[in-house]
């Protein structure tokens, strides 16, 4: 009986000797902020996920008329696009700014986001926590109308809350508020309308592998609205080409500006009126 | 009787494993950067992470690095480097080789070393021989060394900065303090 012990334990002490001759490999315990979203956008509305220091996203956002115009509007395409061209700028991890302008009402806009918390991968934060604001201005001239600069303004303002779940899984929630000075209708009789909205927005992003995911977004106007106007939800594919992000979405919203998805989004997504368009990501580093 | 002879058999056999143990030295804090050109601009990443072995009773060298963690300052650019490496896959930078250069323990001068072996990375391997220095201290010993790496004969198709490729060669260098190996590393 010692024999056998004996034996048994030269051999469990010459292995673990033996097995000290290559080492096991062990991930580094890493504790770094989680890129919750592939980018800085879902579809329209933005993500908790900021740019990073010394990094420049540019932006080119389009939408057409609504597919159910059917095939002598070559189902919408043939409208002129409602585009947005921006450019974001990560002046830190947790803060950038951006500038955009949208084809419709000419529409200039300044905005920044601030990430106040970041998922880690340790668990230790379990959720990103941004805020977002936009202030927009309508450019467009108005040859019957003689508008005062302020009011002319639009504002947003979100708190996004969002999580990555696990490797493919990510959502947002985001009580947002928008802001118009003043809000114009052809009909002067119309007693509806509501300068002020508030909402929450809604937005999942699922990653089918390294090049390409589904999102989907989706706003709930809260408490008063103006009449005739609808939620803003929308559903793309995105490709990740490593330096692109490319998005092919379909919406309801003809706007990439909160302020104006919530307030004037006037097309029933569920009616069947929703309408194709794309973006295109470009992030440049620059930081050395 | 038959009690005491297992008790003092154990006892040199610990005696034997802690002679063993001293000739290995180990860290799993070591420093690798790699430098990295585009023209007009060059950059570099650095892990703290670099794990590793050498046994001084065989001349065994066996290092390697978590390759999710070199860090070079820019999260973009980090993630572009995991994907171009490929790490989800291949999640480990690695070397296993021998000291094939002399190196006398009894001395704290700092000795020139040289290791022959096998460098993995991106799923590919290669024969490649590096050399650096060696230094006996108070605490263990302290490793320094280098090598160019060539991203083609690893199949790493270099990326891209603003439109220009990255050079296909990327120096490495490692600096590294490593102390007794105890059982419970």
């Amino acid at each position: 009986m010692i024999r056998i012990s004996f034996v048994g334990l030269l051999c469990i002490l010459c292995m673990s000797a033996d097995a000290f001759a290559q080492l096991q490999r062990k991930p580094a315990v890493l504790d770094e902020p989680v890129e919750v979203f592939l980018a800085q956008s879902l579809i329209t509305t933005g993500t908790a996920q900021n740019l990073g220091r010394g990094n420049i996203n540019s932006t080119i956002m389009h939408n057409f008329d609504l597919v159910s115009t059917g095939y002598q509007e070559f189902w919408g395409l043939d409208a002129g696009a409602n585009v947005r061209l921006g450019i974001d700028v990560g002046l830190t991890d947790n803060l950038s700014v951006g500038i955009g302008r949208t084809s419709s009402e000419d529409n200039v806009d300044l905005r920044f986001k601030y990430t106040v918390l970041n998922q880690m991968a340790s668990g230790k934060i379990p959720v990103q926590l941004a805020i977002k604001g936009d202030v927009g201005i309508n450019t467009q001239e108005q040859p019957n109308f003689d508008f005062s600069t302020a009011e002319r303004l639009n504002y947003f303002g979100g708190l996004l809350v969002a999580r990555r779940f696990n490797e493919r899984f990510s959502a947002q929630i985001a009580p947002m508020i928008s802001h118009f000075n003043m809000v114009v209708v052809d009909d002067a009789t119309r007693s509806d309308l509501v300068n002020t909205h508030l909402a929450n927005g809604f937005g999942a992003e699922y990653r089918l592998n390294d090049r390409h995911s589904f999102s989907f977004e989706y706003i709930a106007v809260l408490g008063d609205r103006s009449d005739d106007t609808f939620n803003p939800m929308a559903l793309s594919w995105q490709i990740d080409t490593g330096g692109h992000v490319f998005q092919i979405f379909v919406m309801n919203g003809n706007w990439f500006t909160e302020q104006h998805l919530i307030a004037r989004t006037t097309d029933d997504f569920f009616a069947g009126d929703f309408r194709i368009g794309f973006n295109v990501n470009r992030v440049f580093g620059l930081k050395k | 009787m038959k009690r005491s002879f297992l008790s003092l058999i154990l006892i040199l056999l610990s005696g034997l494993r802690t002679t063993v143990v001293a000739q290995k030295y180990f860290t799993d804090s070591g420093e690798t950067i790699f430098y990295s050109k585009v023209p007009l601009h060059n950059f570099s990443g650095t892990s703290n992470n670099l794990t590793g072995l050498i046994n001084l009773e065989d001349n065994t060298v066996d290092f390697y690095v978590d390759l999710k963690s070199l860090d070079t300052g820019n999260g973009k650019r980090d993630k572009d480097m995991r994907k171009t490496l490929k790490v989800d896959k291949f999640q480990y930078g690695e070397f296993f080789g021998k000291l094939v250069s002399p190196f006398d323990t009894t001395s704290t001068d700092v000795q020139p070393a040289k290791v022959a072996g096998i460098f993995k990375i991106h799923g590919k391997e290669k024969e490649i021989e590096v050399e650096g220095t060696l230094q006996k201290t108070p605490e263990g010993i302290q490793l320094i060394a280098g090598w160019m790496l060539n991203l083609s004969d690893y199949e790493i198709k270099p990326p891209k900065l603003l439109m220009i490729k990255v050079q296909d060669v990327q120096e490495i260098t490692i600096d590294a303090l490593l102390t007794p190996y105890t059982e419970d590393q």
